[in-house]
């Protein structure tokens, strides 16, 4: 669904750091914030990423 | 601290507002919609062919113009878009870079990137991405693009030195920018200055000339060169809340807004992030 181009260049907006496609989430490969792709479109915004340690305990 | 995040929601909310009706116009009693954004397109530079070239409903028309930039764009090039709106920039770029290039949207409105998402789908351009994001902090990895443009957007931003460090950063060495933008000759007026609505409409968020090109070196830029400036018409100022904002509510007689005419500015600039 993402461009693998795209998504190479792609980077988590807090650490700028990689991101990896996992389980539909874009997950920052240094601080482990998980952002939500909607739609296909990502959705990079800081306070809208889930937190690691916040996987699990909500919903 | 605060009150940026105050600007950033305001800014948010209002070109959500924007992004939900079918034209440009805000006054319910407008009828004008796609043919004023044309009208505005057409005097801000844009060609016939390139407003038939994408797709109905991408030209909000609320951009002060940039396409000498997209005519500078090369087959196969990654171009940025801060603040991308419903697209229409996006769409014109995806064009010049063709199939071998990339063109990312960043904007931070999800009603807008709905409508660039609709755009992109509706004409089936595969090479333009849209992200939700901030430009004071984008999603992009370092030095990872050739081109960055920017059409009257970093006006809206209550960091502006960032948004400017931050595209330094995502460039390549050798890569450009290239952004139009609103700055003034004249400090606005004090009662201007606190409208809130007058930010979103591009006003009060503009900051002198020569500190917007001050900041822009000061984030790293070299070559950094006004290409273009013209007065601001303020009737595609009044295409968005602004000009409501300023008649209306704050009562200014048209003398008034006349001399605020004269304190606005359009900009076109070009600078570089040198290799090495």
């Amino acid at each position: 669904m993402l461009d693998e181009r795209l998504l190479k260049i792609l980077a988590c907006p807090l650490c700028k750091e990689s991101v990896e496609f996992k389980e539909g989430k874009l997950v920052c490969t240094k601080c482990g914030r998980r952002y939500p792709v909607k739609d296909g479109i990502p959705i990079m915004l800081i306070e809208e990423a889930e937190l690691p340690e916040e996987k699990g305990e909500k919903k | 601290m605060r009150n940026k995040e105050k600007i950033k929601s305001a800014v948010r909310s209002g070109y959500a507002r924007i992004a939900k009706q079918k034209g440009v116009c805000c006054a319910p009693e407008c009828s004008c919609s796609e043919d004023l954004a044309r009208s505005i397109s057409r005097k801000i530079g844009y060609s016939e062919e390139e407003m038939r070239s994408v797709p109905e409903g991408a030209n909000l028309g609320l951009g002060c113009g940039n396409p000498v930039a997209i005519a500078e764009l090369k087959p196969g090039e990654t171009v940025l878009d801060l603040g991308s709106g419903a697209g229409f920039d996006c769409f014109l770029a995806a064009r010049r870079v063709g199939e071998t290039g990339k063109v990312i949207g960043v904007d931070m409105t999800p009603e807008m990137l709905e409508r660039a998402r609709q755009n992109a789908r509706k004409v089936g351009f595969k090479n333009v991405e849209f992200r939700l994001g901030e430009i004071e902090n984008l999603p992009v990895a370092d030095s990872s693009v050739d081109v960055v443009i920017s059409n009257c957007v970093i006006n809206l931003s209550p960091d502006k030195k960032r948004v400017f460090k931050e595209a330094f950063r995502v460039l390549k060495p050798g890569g450009r920018l290239m952004i139009s933008d609103i700055v003034l000759l004249k400090e606005l007026p004090g009662f201007i200055k606190k409208s809130v609505e007058a930010y979103v409409g591009c006003l009060s968020g503009a900051i002198m000339k020569e500190e917007y090109i001050k900041i822009i070196k000061a984030a790293g830029f070299k070559r950094v060169k006004i290409v273009e400036e013209t007065f601001f018409p303020m009737d595609c100022i009044a295409n968005d809340p602004t000009a409501k904002a300023i008649v209306e509510d704050l009562k200014i007689p048209l003398k008034e807004l006349k001399g605020i005419e004269s304190s606005v500015l359009s900009i076109k600039v070009k600078a570089v992030k040198l290799t090495g």
